[in-house]
């Protein structure tokens, strides 16, 4: 049966108990997959800076902020940390036109392979850096990851 | 022998080099320092405001229904004829019911970011429809102040300028924007300008009111600061309309512009791209989901 469909927009969380694709497109950008095998359910965040600094809204568009949400999110449907796997991709280095972005890939990955490892939750594959966009599609009832490279951008 | 003194030089220099380097990195690491505490003294405000935010929902919130339950019943029990009582009760609740809509549509605008729970809703907007609807709806709290619009079309020759973009959100924005400008202006004019030009729309929102400093600049994007947080201040509100403009500026791929001079007003600008509606960059080419071989698999 098609399952729901879903594109995740940067800055934004998505987990569901309904099994779905969810879909997006990354540069210096990281999206976590997290994936229950037991409950067969997932869910997927899209990150573009490592840390909140305080500035503006404490939102998702954050590392630090999406990873820990996500996790939660998993958890307030019933999933146990223990039974959460993740998938890393994202954090191309590709042109980037301002240069505080400088090294910025770089500084996302990072990020994630660090609270991750402290969140307990082990990375099982990951697609990360280089100097490619990447377009991802994560079945969260599967736990599949499908990906494409795509010329630079975003 | 020259050999020898060769390496010496060579020796001073070398060391010379790896202090500088040194030096070098001593003065990065007290940059970083530096940012450090920066950051640590900005979360530390942040979770001070935010309690102070939940402090303040008592008179933000539970007031304004008081006092609107209270005028509703007395409206209830006038006596016929009085017709300019019920009037002036009316308004009343009004104005306490649509600040109270108003700032509530904000607090779960902030929720729903913070939460990552936004999404792009793109339609065809009617912009001079929705600008007037905006104005049209501060105009009671406009009228208190003696303040007049003055809505300034540049650059297009029909009424039905469109343009593709995300209308709950714009009008939010401008909401935010416009709400502002009542607040900090007394009797004088908002100046609110729109153009589109090669695909951005840019619309501005200028007040003459008290202005804002250089160093005010800065924070007003901090989510609750508000500048006149004295207790004097006869302005309400939790400081949040201009954090959550930014985030969904940021959302819509936009910018947002302040040019301000302390006591002589404020110009607000927001540029917007337009949006490739959802179904044009996504969701209508299946494609989308149709594998490859070449996909790779996780």
């Amino acid at each position: 049966m098609e399952k729901p469909k879903h594109f995740l927009y940067p800055g934004a969380i998505y987990v569901s108990h309904e099994p779905s694709m969810i879909t997006t497109i990354l540069g210096s950008c990281i999206a976590v997959c997290l994936y229950d095998s037991v409950l067969q359910i997932g869910g997927m965040n899209h990150f573009m800076l490592p840390l909140w600094n305080g500035q503006g809204l404490a939102s998702p568009r954050y590392g630090n902020i999406a990873i820990d949400k996500l996790i939660r999110k998993l958890e307030s449907l019933g999933s146990s940390k223990a039974n959460i796997k993740a998938k890393v991709f994202g954090g191309g280095e590709i042109i980037a036109t301002n240069i505080n972005q400088f090294m910025i890939g770089d500084r996302n990955i990072r990020i994630a392979k660090d609270l991750l490892h402290e969140e307990g939750i082990p990375i099982v594959s990951s697609s990360v850096g280089g100097k490619l966009g990447r377009k991802i599609i994560f079945n969260t009832q599967t736990g599949e990851v499908r990906q494409k490279y795509v010329g630079g951008q975003k | 022998m020259s050999e020898i003194k060769l390496t010496d030089e060579f020796l001073i220099e070398e060391l010379k080099l790896r202090f500088e380097e040194k030096k070098e990195s001593l003065k990065k690491l007290e940059k970083l320092t530096t940012e450090l505490k920066e950051v640590n003294h900005k979360l530390a405000e942040s979770e001070a405001l935010k309690s102070h935010f939940i402090s303040n929902i008592t008179n933000e919130i539970v007031n304004p229904f008081t006092s609107i339950v209270i005028l509703s019943k007395n409206i209830l029990s006038i006596k016929e004829g009085q017709w300019e009582r019920v009037m002036k009760m009316a308004n009343l609740i009004f104005t306490e019911a649509f600040n109270l809509d108003f700032q509530l549509k904000n607090i779960f605008a902030a929720a729903e970011i913070e939460a990552g729970e936004l999404f792009l809703e793109v339609s065809n907007v009617t912009v001079d429809t929705l600008i007037n609807a905006v104005i049209d709806s501060f105009i009671t709290e406009a009228k208190k102040k003696r303040i007049v619009f003055e809505f300034i079309k540049i650059e297009t020759e029909t009424e039905e300028l469109r343009f593709k973009t995300d209308s709950e959100k714009l009008r939010l924005i401008l909401s935010n924007l416009v709400e502002n400008a009542v607040k900090y202006s007394k009797n004088e004019k908002i100046i609110i300008k729109r153009k589109v030009q090669d695909g951005v729309l840019t619309i501005s929102v200028q007040d003459f009111g008290i202005g804002i400093s250089e160093n005010n600049k800065k924070v007003i994007f901090d989510r609750f600061k508000r500048l006149d947080t004295g207790i004097n201040s006869i302005n309400r509100g939790h400081g949040l309309g201009l954090s959550i403009n930014k985030a969904l500026l940021d959302f819509l791929s936009g910018q947002i512009d302040i040019e301000s001079t302390k006591n002589v007003g404020s110009t607000f600008t927001i540029n917007i791209p337009e949006a490739v509606s959802d179904a044009e960059s996504f969701s209508a080419d299946g494609s989308d989901y149709i594998f490859d071989t070449d996909d790779e698999i996780f």
